[in-house]
């Protein structure tokens, strides 16, 4: 209706839209969005990702304990839903974020060589998360972590 | 105002695509077919009623099929995950359970009605046909269903219903295997129940159903009793 409509009164043309019309178009056009609404609300909800458990208070988790991941050993845990790398080594516990700063595959420790390394490029860190080799561009980003009692606790935000 | 003006924006679409592939004519004939007054009844609904009921179906299906898991382990439990942790999971869960019962009684309810009215009889044998294939799609829809939540209702129900078929002579244990994909029910039959719920089974009914629509809509549907 952006047609400039006739004055009221004119009857040369008249007016496109009758009221009863109007009055028509704004019912049907209301009951079909409150329908469409109604239907698609649930359905976009639905699959929309659940939430998954929330995560420790101050964002701090406890992944693992020193028995689990001894001296030399490993493992990549979901830290508020990112992957984070823990590795046990001599000089302390390390956390670095597990996605490789190239393509975003995520990093697994290979215990033999003792470095962190990314399956899909063949690129390799060093615990303090620098790139030895391969494609990646920038290090690991490096997360806080602290052993309390035998109990591996990484921090949520990067440090 | 000029002409090309006046014209409302639905029907410059419908010239845009009438220009270039000319269906309007043939849609309009197809389309505009006015249901004739001896049949604007609540009954002769029952058809229509059954075939939305299939349509919920399709799309509660899809939307349960994004977070059920087909095996013995993560069954049951992708269905709590369903009812107690997905939003509106236990909507769709339930709309898809209720919708599949009522669906299998508007299919009677539409028998009976065909029956009562004796719509089935010449020229419409074949028609009648079609829709008995579409009860037992719809049945065996039912009752592959019926076994993935992987409780015990399911595990018992589906263990009791496919033992009848091992009860025809000679090849009974074959087709029980066969049915099965196992000798007793296990992960092997969630998954063939699932492929048969998921895939065989839409496919074959819509076939069916366009066959059945096209055969209404070539001879019109019965006169008056």
């Amino acid at each position: 209706m952006t047609e400039p409509v006739p004055e009221a009164g004119s009857t040369s043309a008249g007016p496109e839209v009758s009221r009863r019309g109007l009055l028509k178009y704004v019912l049907l056009g209301f009951s079909a969005l409150a329908t469409a609404a109604g239907v698609l609300t649930p359905v976009i909800a639905y699959i929309w990702p659940p939430a998954r458990a929330a995560a420790e208070a101050g964002g701090r988790v406890a992944v693992a304990t020193t028995a689990d991941l001894p001296v030399g050993q490993g493992a990549v845990f979901s830290v508020q839903n990112k992957p984070v790398i823990v590795i046990n080594t001599e000089q302390g516990v390390r956390a670095l974020s597990a996605v490789c700063t190239h393509l975003g595959c995520i990093v697994f420790w290979n215990p033999e060589r003792q470095v962190i390394a990314c399956p899909c490029h063949e690129a390799y860190f060093s615990i303090n998360g620098a790139v030895i080799s391969g494609p990646p561009p920038a290090p690991l980003e490096v997360y806080r972590v602290q052993v309390e009692g035998d109990e591996i606790v990484v921090e949520g935000g990067e440090s | 105002m000029e002409a090309a003006h006046k014209r409302s924006w639905s029907t410059r679409v419908g010239d845009w695509f009438d220009e270039r592939f000319n269906v309007r004519g043939p849609l309009q004939t197809f389309l505009s077919k006015p249901v004739p007054k001896h049949a604007i009844r609540w009954y002769f609904c029952l058809g229509g009623l059954t075939f939305t009921l299939f349509v919920i179906q399709g799309v509660t299906g899809i939307l349960l099929s994004l977070y059920y898991k087909p095996t013995p382990e993560e069954a049951y439990d992708s269905i709590l995950f369903i009812m107690n942790n997905v939003r509106f999971g236990w909507l769709m869960r339930s709309i898809h359970s209720w919708s599949a019962t009522l669906m299998i009684a508007m299919c009677v309810a539409h028998m009976l009605r065909v029956y009562i009215t004796g719509s089935f009889k010449k020229p419409r044998e074949l028609n009648w046909v079609a829709g008995v294939i579409l009860l037992l799609l719809t049945l065996a829809f039912g009752f592959t269903g019926y076994l993935l939540p992987w409780d015990q209702k399911a595990l018992w129900g589906s263990t009791v219903g496919s033992e009848i078929l091992g009860i025809v002579p000679w090849i009974g244990d074959a087709l029980l295997g066969l049915l099965r994909g196992s000798p007793d029910i296990t992960g092997l039959t969630i998954t063939r129940f699932y492929g048969i719920h998921m895939l065989v089974l839409p496919v074959l009914t819509f076939i069916f159903l366009a066959i059945h629509f096209v055969i209404i809509r070539r001879q019109g549907i019965s006169g008056p009793l």
